[in-house]
């Protein structure tokens, strides 16, 4: 898969994983395993880039006495899934006509 | 490997990083292994299942700017002692010329691969003026000139077709150029810090 799509995919996949409700870590990894296979360095790094954009916020928590990170997305989060979303319609218009294109020929 | 062991030696990879940086990976990283402790995994298994320590330095370096480890660099070293700052002075000129010349090597090689691209675009307008001049030449009775022109249009087309993927794949390797030297400039910082 092209690198750039990826990246842009990974986003959009732990956004969505934050959709309906706050999420640590590791929930997010096991949340999302049996769609998209995430490393965790990678998920660091995703996390970050989110971030930094404005599309989540983190805040800290005590669990089981040690602190916890929890992740929740913001409205830039959620117009930025909006736009995905969008996007996709438009995308998946043209694969249909790709693909109806290759069962005549 | 244990809890302790892989973050001594995650904390000793990020150690050129501003340290905020460091710090938050390294907690990101506490709290992963705890988790998937408490999912049941024993504390070797926690830790194997997060990857090679290397895998995680690179990728963290990767995504912070270089403008960054430049600045966390500079607010490091602020407190130097007089007999520090002369050689420094001193060789500030030669640092400064080598990056000059370092620089307009890079601007000259993205020349080269602009005026590629300048030269293929001329010769594409040569060989679409020598194809429409050529049937007007024939038209006009000068059959030999005006086939002469087209023929030599056609070939130069070709050629300019050529070259378009030369132009390719010369703006696509100066791209990979312009990645590979952040990665080994950022590299650069990482390992004087640590050797300091």
């Amino acid at each position: 898969m092209d690198a750039q799509l990826k990246r842009g995919l990974m986003d959009v996949c732990v956004l969505a994983a934050i959709r309906d409700g706050d999420a640590y870590g590791y929930q997010i990894l096991k949340d999302m395993k049996p769609y998209l296979s995430l490393s965790e360095s990678t998920l660091y790094t995703v996390l970050k880039r989110l971030e930094t954009a404005g599309l989540l916020t983190v805040r800290s928590e005590e669990h089981a006495g040690r602190l916890r990170k929890y992740y929740r997305i913001t409205e830039a989060g959620r117009q930025r899934m909006a736009e995905f979303q969008a996007e996709w319609a438009e995308i998946l218009a043209i694969y249909r006509f790709i693909t109806r294109g290759g069962e005549h020929g | 490997m244990d809890k302790e062991t892989f973050l001594a030696r995650l904390r000793e990879g990020l150690s050129g990083l501003p340290r905020s940086d460091a710090a938050e990976c390294l907690a990101f990283y506490g709290e992963l292994i705890d988790d998937r402790m408490e999912d049941g995994l024993s504390e070797a298994e926690a830790v194997a299942g997060i990857g090679p320590v290397e895998e995680i330095v690179a990728q963290t370096v990767a995504e912070i700017p270089i403008s960054r480890l430049v600045k966390e660099k500079v607010a490091a070293k602020r407190k130097r002692k007089a007999w520090e700052i002369v050689p420094l002075a001193l060789g500030a000129p030669v640092l400064m010329a080598a990056a000059a010349v370092a620089l307009s090597v890079y601007a000259a090689l993205w020349a080269v691969a602009v005026s590629l691209w300048a030269a293929d675009a001329a010769l594409l307008g040569v060989a679409l003026a020598a194809v429409v001049l050529g049937p007007v030449q024939f038209a006009q009775g000068r059959a030999s000139s005006g086939l002469a022109l087209l023929g030599a249009g056609l070939v130069l087309a070709g050629l300019a077709i050529l070259l378009f993927f030369g132009c390719k794949a010369a703006a696509r390797g100066m791209l990979i150029l312009t990645q590979k030297t952040a990665r080994w400039v950022k590299t650069l910082f990482l390992r004087k810090e640590g050797a300091t």
